[in-house]
């Protein structure tokens, strides 16, 4: 633990970390994504940049990348943390559900609305979406999902809530470096 | 969920290479170079591989993959989303295709946990040993003799010699006209200069391999992972080099010194200056009096643990190519110069208060690009030869990503994954509007307004909640 230290993280942090994100990350996983975290964050701002995101560039060619950059930019440890507990394989098939929820819900309001869908649509179907199937698309949405005037949190995990979709392909592995 | 990890090369030093390189024991899957070694392609079957991986009753989508060109990287690219999306999902639920993006936000988090690409500018942090009661005074004593005694000693011996060199250096042009003779002694101090930098690190260089011989239409390449290697590789014989003009103490060297020996300036980040590089590059390797030309195709400082992409400047010119390898010895200091964290001054500071600097340097066997061999194919197997050398991995990640958003200069690889996705939802929509909607869109400016124009909605919307989340 001597390198951690040195890197300004004590124990009493890890476990304040480890409480926030409800016990998904043990603590070797917060080491590493702290040194994950500082490795990013250039001139030890206490925060990632949009463009310190955007120079990995296996990030960069992803289609919800100034999405994803959009969540994470000016967000510090702890909230990076919890954001990526979506992603542990100890996290639950709701909490990966209320992850993609807030990833949807692009201003933040609670509610999928017709704006958020469109905005999703174009950074995943792109150039390839006509305006008119997107406008289309996002009406039979809305109506499939029997929420007109926009989903919210309940309403998304309904949608979602077909017992097949397990999404464990939403996982990801913390490389543990010994 | 299981990946599994094709470690490329071994290192065959292990004897005194007291630590393993402990990716070993990472869990991302590397792009082995024996499919293919186009670089565009195995850009994209390096993204392919290094995310969350498919499960195993899909077929193998590296199989195709043998050609360069854009439409075989969105094929690739095209297949392996299409496989994911189709996991679990029946085309009957419109909300299930549209909102479940969960292959797409794994991506995203797996690259932003960790990716190939920044691994390879990542320094090994060492456990300390020093912790014990009578270790911690012993390493006391260390650090009292390396800054107090050894330090100063160096420094002082670097500076005499070096500027007893240029004072030579200095007299040697002005008074002695440009001559055979003149060269070759400008080329002994410089390798003078080398050899006393060298000496002021305590440099312990073991050779292998026969000595270069200077030769017309012979380049010598190298894998890079600090300025120093040319210093190393310079007290051996003296070479030529494309370097990029620093600032400072560095450039007064540079532009009096070794600008004698035929150096080039190469401005990285100017896209001109790499043709009129090219060309006197050509130049300087057809005359038959120049000091041998020496090239690092990386481009860029790796961390002597894996080697990125080879460039095919160095390849295309029609001559013999003499590999070189290099390899460091991490156990008594850590060569890698990582420019974005360390002015250069520092890096040298680290350098002089460190016991020694060991290293290997092997020349290996002069190639030649074979018939019916590619430029780019010549330059990836003299790449898997110094890699197997110096025990490095490799990875096909190009080195100036260091200096630019793949994202932005390659569009059409993400207009390639959308697509995907939008054929797939699409599927859902009445027949009459399926047709063409989407083809209008199809030239970059027009995506990158688009992409502004939702960029700036979005942070109007955000700029509230971005309030909130700072600590």
């Amino acid at each position: 633990m001597g390198q951690m230290a040195s890197l300004g993280l004590t124990q009493h942090d890890v476990e304040e970390v480890i409480n926030y994100c409800d016990g998904v990350w043990n603590q070797r996983e917060v080491e590493v994504l702290y040194r994950r975290f500082r490795t990013l964050d250039r001139g030890r701002k206490g925060y990632i940049s949009g463009d310190e995101f955007l120079a990995i560039p296996e990030l960069s060619i992803n289609p919800v990348a100034s999405r994803l950059v959009r969540m994470y930019e000016s967000v510090n440890f702890k909230e990076f943390a919890k954001m990526l507990s979506a992603f542990s394989s100890k996290a639950s098939k709701d909490s990966k559900l209320h992850y993609m929820f807030l990833v949807y819900d692009v201003d933040g309001d609670g509610i999928i609305s017709r704006e958020d869908l469109h905005i999703m649509l174009r950074q995943l179907g792109g150039s390839s979406l006509g305006e008119e199937q997107m406008t289309e698309l996002v009406e039979l949405v809305l109506q499939q999902a029997k929420s007109p005037q926009g989903l919210d949190v309940a309403a998304f995990k309904t949608a979602l809530a077909d017992p097949k979709l397990a999404l464990e392909n939403m996982e990801v592995q913390i490389p543990i470096i010994d | 969920m299981k990946t599994n990890v094709p470690t490329v090369m071994k290192t065959p030093h292990s004897d005194y290479f007291t630590q393993d390189t402990g990716v070993d024991s990472c869990r991302r899957a590397f792009f082995s170079l024996e499919i293919n070694s186009n670089i565009i392609a195995s850009y994209a079957a390096n993204v392919m591989s290094s995310v969350v991986p498919i499960p195993t009753t899909s077929p193998n989508i590296f199989e195709d993959v043998d050609s360069s060109d854009e439409e075989s990287i969105q094929q690739a690219f095209s297949k392996r989303d299409l496989h994911s999306l189709i996991l679990g999902r029946d085309g009957k639920s419109i909300l299930r295709d549209v909102l479940d993006i969960s292959n797409v936000l794994t991506d995203g988090a797996s690259a932003m946990i960790d990716d190939s690409f920044s691994r390879c500018f990542t320094s090994r942090t060492s456990e300390p040993w020093n912790w014990n009661f009578y270790l911690f005074p012993a390493w006391c004593i260390g650090v009292a003799l390396r800054y107090l005694v050894l330090f100063p000693f160096r420094l002082i011996l670097l500076l005499l010699s070096a500027s007893l060199i240029v004072v030579i250096f200095t007299l040697l042009t002005t008074f002695i006209p440009a001559s055979k003779f003149r060269r070759s002694m400008e080329r002994r101090l410089v390798q003078a200069l080398s050899y006393s930098f060298l000496m002021s690190w305590s440099a312990v260089i073991k050779f292998h391999g026969p000595a270069p011989v200077p030769a017309p239409n012979r380049v010598w390449v190298a894998n890079h992972s600090s300025m120093i290697d040319y210093g190393i590789i310079c007290s051996y014989q003296p070479f030529a080099v494309i370097m990029q003009l620093q600032g400072g103490w560095v450039r007064f060297i540079q532009t009096r010194l070794l600008a004698s020996l035929g150096c080039l300036w190469f401005n990285r980040t100017d896209l001109k200056d790499r043709q009129i590089v090219g060309e006197r590059m050509k130049a300087h390797v057809s005359s038959p009096d120049t000091t041998p030309l020496l090239i690092f195709p990386e481009g860029t400082c790796v961390n002597n643990e894996y080697t990125l992409l080879f460039k095919r400047g160095a390849f295309d010119m029609g001559c013999t190519v003499c590999p070189i390898a290099i390899k460091y010895n991490k156990v008594f200091v850590d060569a890698f110069w990582n420019s974005k964290r360390q002015s250069f001054g520092h890096y040298l500071l680290k350098l002089m208060t460190s016991w020694a600097l060991v290293c290997d340097v092997w020349f290996l066997e002069p190639q030649n690009r074979r018939e019916g061999e590619t430029v780019d194919e010549f330059a990836s197997r003299v790449q898997r030869m110094i890699a197997e050398r110096a025990g490095l991995q490799i990875v096909p990640w190009d080195g100036y990503l260091k200096y630019y958003n793949l994202g932005q200069k390659n569009p059409g690889l993400i207009e390639a994954r959308r697509k995907v996705y939008a054929d797939c939802i699409k599927q859902h929509l009445p027949s009459p509007v399926l047709q063409d909607g989407g083809g209008n869109m199809s030239s970059f400016g027009k995506k990158t307004a688009m992409q502004t124009e939702e960029d700036s909605s979005e942070s109007q919307q955000q700029g509230s909640r971005r309030g909130n989340r700072k600590k």
